[in-house]
């Protein structure tokens, strides 16, 4: 045996993780480099121009629902679109985040890399909810500035002014605001979304299962707030505050629904990302 | 750095503290997943700077024995150390400085080759921001992907990819690489390259460990080797000291068999004839417990047998793994 | 060593966070006030009455929710007249002022009384019906349980047994429990009936429509937030927003579902009778809390 041998490693003294925005900005990177994130975004930027084009064309009578508190009121657009989407397009594109981040990851063998680099177990979950956060900041952030555009630009406004579900008028600084305050909302919802479908993800290898357990779980909450003799169930289902997003187009903007739908996530997220630190601090990769 | 424990040495008591010297150490290592015991009490010391060679058929328990190592696993009882830190409450401080390529190598396949390595990269505790730039090229030019650097993952052949994993094992200088089954896929230029690698980094101090099937590979890079079957240890040591056990004696290979035997038990030497069904040439081993070779060869020529050749039987890496894996005791 | 010391306070961890997110999910699920029953000096039930229909109109900001469980067919137009819940915002300044709005999941109709004029706003279709003040029935500022329970309790005394048992929270005040059984000579259907009135107040908070064989209300309506005070004035006006489209209207004449109801018998026996609105019409506004309280009692009373 010649071989040079080193002293034992003075491992003590190094470093032992990577600065925590180093971990984010890789994160972010790979986020916004994955083609799905790109065309998904897209897809959400195309959302409230799709509405408006609806609109514009059908303008001669009055519309259905939601949608027709948006003629010729285009300041309503943003948050019809974010309410609309929040429905089933939003969550779902919150659970491929979710998919990609934990089992996807796991499914490319790359999990193994980030646990050996060593990335830590709970700065892993750390910065794998930040990926999806992101993805689900985003696609509000599409929706609310494509909205506010066609909104201005082919809908038209209503002399400036956002007409409230109420029936009186706000001025411009007011509505976008309001618009503000459903996009800041909607994150929260989207979170609890996230976090949910994050502790699926670091239970399967699958990202479909994660994909298909969100979706699933959104039909089952409607099938459940369906029932009446089910009532009971309601305040437990997050699905139930998620009309409450109109709310800031009502006026005087009732705060109730907001914070108490808000709260309810706050509990899914903090449901959601105990399981999932739970499983990633034993799961083998 | 000639300690190697035999496959029975008493299992240390779990949670005793750890030892310096060793790279990588498994107490009473044991991992069943359901009803299969893919790894039953292994007990198994890596000196420094040690090349070790992990032999052993699919489904002897090599890869699972790595990941417990590494704190990929959770073993089912005893215990790992990994430069001299317990796994799993200290790998923080000893996986930045090992270098590991399981399983196969794991990218992403919409990031090209070179944006793969940088994520790896970022992610290595002991490579400062500046440095990535360039230790990604240095990687990249080491194992030889320079000019596919900027290809999507997703269209690399089987080869590239391993090619690419083991760039990411050398992204920076380590302790510890630990490489399993590395030259999977690899055509005879890439397998040369790996065994390069493997000695580049054994000159450097670095301790590896290496498990493949291609037992040529192992025996011409290792210093240290253990072989496992079914789980367990069945040889574990220094290369050339399991090499040397295998040796049986001399061979004297002659026609006149039935001659040679009946004069060397005359001698009083152990003696039989050798079973040889590879070779038409008929020999007959003798047991070095007798006289020394000169005079048996003597005593032979001068009874009239042709003594064709005689040497020194030296079993290779390949007989030994066939005899300790095929007609485990 | 399988399982390290800060392995595991992290997963204790992890695991006592799920268990305080759905310890959060049950205490939302608590409806607020539910079970505390406030201490409060005996008072007569016969006295409680007097001081309730005594009581002058406060200035309030509210929310009122309705629970039917009559099990009536959807009425179009009249959303509320089904199973299930709504909810309405009520502002009074407790002069004969006051806004109510009803929100539905996409829309929302504003009803608004400023003292001259009645405005009555539809965001499904954007239309604003503007009408001259004076038809008391249609002045949002009694639309709350208030003048709901009010105007019942009026109606039932004659006929009722009338108790006070015990005391409850309602949207966080303090309240009596009265209660109003049909006297043994009535026909009805109904069990009993339930008004928690504010204890400084002498304010109707809650009504509570019982019916024989069911433990659940057939009909509730309740503040589910209240505060007392003084009220923004702004409130109180309506300004049509840009791109709306008023009506002006008279009242009478074109309410023809209002002007030919009627009712039939008194007491616990009361029935309200009204033409169920053509498959074209819609009611432009939608009756107030103390019509669908009203009729509410009289349908279960008859038909139930």
């Amino acid at each position: 045996m010649t071989a040079a041998v080193l002293p034992l490693p003075a491992v003590d003294d190094a470093p032992r993780a990577v600065p925590l925005y180093r971990l984010l900005g890789a994160e972010l990177r790979w986020v916004l480099r994955r083609p799905r994130t790109l065309v998904m975004l897209g897809l959400f930027a195309l959302v409230p121009v799709l509405i408006s084009v609806g609109v514009a064309l059908a303008e001669a009578g009055p519309g259905e629902g939601l949608i027709g508190a948006v003629a010729g009121n285009g300041l309503m657009l943003p948050v019809v679109a974010i309410t609309l989407s929040l429905a089933l397009l939003l969550p779902l594109a919150v659970a491929m985040a979710a998919a990609d981040a934990i089992a996807g990851e796991a499914a490319h063998g790359t999990l193994r890399g980030l646990l050996l680099a060593p990335v830590g177990r709970l700065r892993l979950v750390g910065m794998k909810a930040f990926g999806v956060l992101v993805v689900a900041t985003l696609a509000v952030l599409a929706l609310a500035v494509m909205g506010v555009l066609s909104g201005l630009i082919v809908v038209g406004r209503a002399e400036g002014q956002l007409v409230t579900l109420s029936g009186t008028a706000v001025g411009p600084g007011d509505a976008l605001g309001r618009i503000s305050l459903v996009v800041l909302w909607t994150i929260g919802q989207l979170a609890a979304v996230g976090a949910v479908a994050l502790a699926v993800s670091a239970l399967t290898e699958h990202p479909s299962v994660v994909i298909a357990s969100v979706l699933g779980g959104l039909i089952v909450f409607g099938v459940l707030s369906a029932i009446p003799a089910l009532g009971w169930l309601e305040p437990y289902l997050l699905t139930t505050g998620w009309t409450a997003g109109v709310d800031v187009v009502r006026d005087p903007m009732p705060a109730a629904g907001l914070v108490e739908s808000s709260l309810r996530a706050l509990c899914y997220v903090t449901v959601g990302t105990g399981l999932t630190v739970y499983r990633m601090l034993r799961r083998d990769a | 750095m000639t300690t190697m424990p035999s496959v029975d040495a008493a299992p240390a008591p779990a949670g005793a503290a750890p030892v310096a010297g060793f790279a990588a150490r498994a107490i009473g290592l044991r991992k069943v997943f359901g009803h299969t015991v893919a790894v039953d009490g292994i007990d198994l010391d890596v000196p420094a700077g040690a090349v070790l060679g992990m032999l052993g058929p699919n489904g002897s328990g090599k890869t699972t024995l790595i990941r417990m190592l590494l704190g990929l696993t959770r073993p089912t009882a005893g215990a790992a150390e990994l430069l001299g830190q317990p796994v799993p409450d200290g790998t923080d401080r000893a996986l930045p400085h090992v270098g590991a390529l399981v399983e196969g190598p794991g990218f992403h396949p919409f990031l090209s080759g070179r944006e793969n390595l940088r994520r790896a990269a970022t992610m290595e505790p002991l490579l400062g921001r500046r440095e990535i730039p360039d230790a990604v090229d240095v990687a990249l030019e080491r194992v030889g992907l320079s000019a596919a650097a900027d290809r999507r993952f997703r269209g690399y052949s089987l080869g590239m990819k391993q090619r690419l994993g083991l760039a990411a094992v050398l992204l920076l200088p380590r302790r510890l690489v630990v490489l399993d089954e590395p030259t999977n896929g690899l055509d005879p230029a890439g397998t040369r390259d790996v065994r390069r690698i493997i000695a580049e980094l054994h000159a450097a101090g670095t301790t590896v460990i290496v498990s493949s099937h291609l037992l040529a590979e192992v025996e011409a890079t290792c210093t240290h080797v253990v072989v496992l079957q079914a789980g367990s240890l069945v040889a574990a040591g220094e290369l050339h000291t399991l090499l040397a056990a295998g040796t049986t004696g001399l061979v004297i290979t002659t026609p006149d068999v039935d001659l040679a035997l009946r004069a060397l038990r005359g001698a009083g030497a152990t003696a039989y004839r050798a079973e040889r069904t590879s070779s038409e040439e008929q020999a007959v081993v003798v047991a070095d417990d007798g006289p020394p070779a000169p005079e048996l060869i003597a005593l032979l020529v001068g009874e009239g047998v042709a003594v064709h050749e005689a040497r020194r039987s030296r079993t290779n890496l390949e007989e030994l793994f066939a005899r300790l894996t095929e007609d485990p005791s | 060593m399988a399982t390290a010391r800060s392995n595991k306070i992290g997963r204790t961890a992890a695991a006592g966070m799920v268990v305080a997110g759905a310890v959060g999910l049950g205490l939302l699920a608590i409806p607020a006030g539910a079970g505390a029953q406030p201490a409060l000096p005996p008072v007569d039930p016969e006295e409680l009455v007097r001081s309730v229909l005594a009581a002058d109109d406060q200035p309030l900001a509210g929310a009122v929710e309705l629970e039917n469980g009559l099990g009536l067919p959807a009425l179009p137009g009249i959303p509320q007249a089904a199973d299930g819940t709504s909810t309405a915002r009520i502002w009074t300044d407790g002069d004969h002022r006051g806004r109510v709005q009803l929100p539905t999941e996409s829309g929302e109709r504003t009803l608004v009384s400023d003292g001259e004029t009645f405005w009555a706003w539809n965001s499904e279709d954007r239309t604003v019906r503007r009408m001259p003040e004076g038809r008391h029935e249609r002045d949002p500022a009694n639309a709350d349980p208030g003048a709901a329970a009010a105007a019942m309790l009026a109606a039932l005394r004659p006929t009722s047994e009338i108790t006070v048992e015990g005391t409850s929270q309602v949207a966080g005040r303090a309240a009596y429990d009265l209660v109003l059984a049909p006297a043994s000579s009535e026909r009805t259907l109904l069990r009993e009936v339930r008004v928690a009135v504010d204890a400084e107040h002498r304010m109707p908070l809650r009504l509570t429509v019982l019916g024989s064989g069911s433990p659940d209300p057939a009909v509730e309506i309740g503040f589910t937030d209240l505060s007392f005070g003084p009220q923004d004035p702004e409130l109180f006006r309506f300004t049509p927003p840009p791109g709306a489209r008023i009506e002006d209207s008279q009242g009478h004449d074109e309410h023809p579902r209002d002007a030919s109801a009627t009712t039939v018998g008194d007491g616990w026996d009361t029935v309200f009778l009204t033409p169920a609105p053509g498959p074209g019409e819609r009611p432009e506004a939608p009756p107030t809390s103390r019509s669908w309280a009203a009729r509410s009692a009289g349908r279960g009373a008859a038909g139930g």
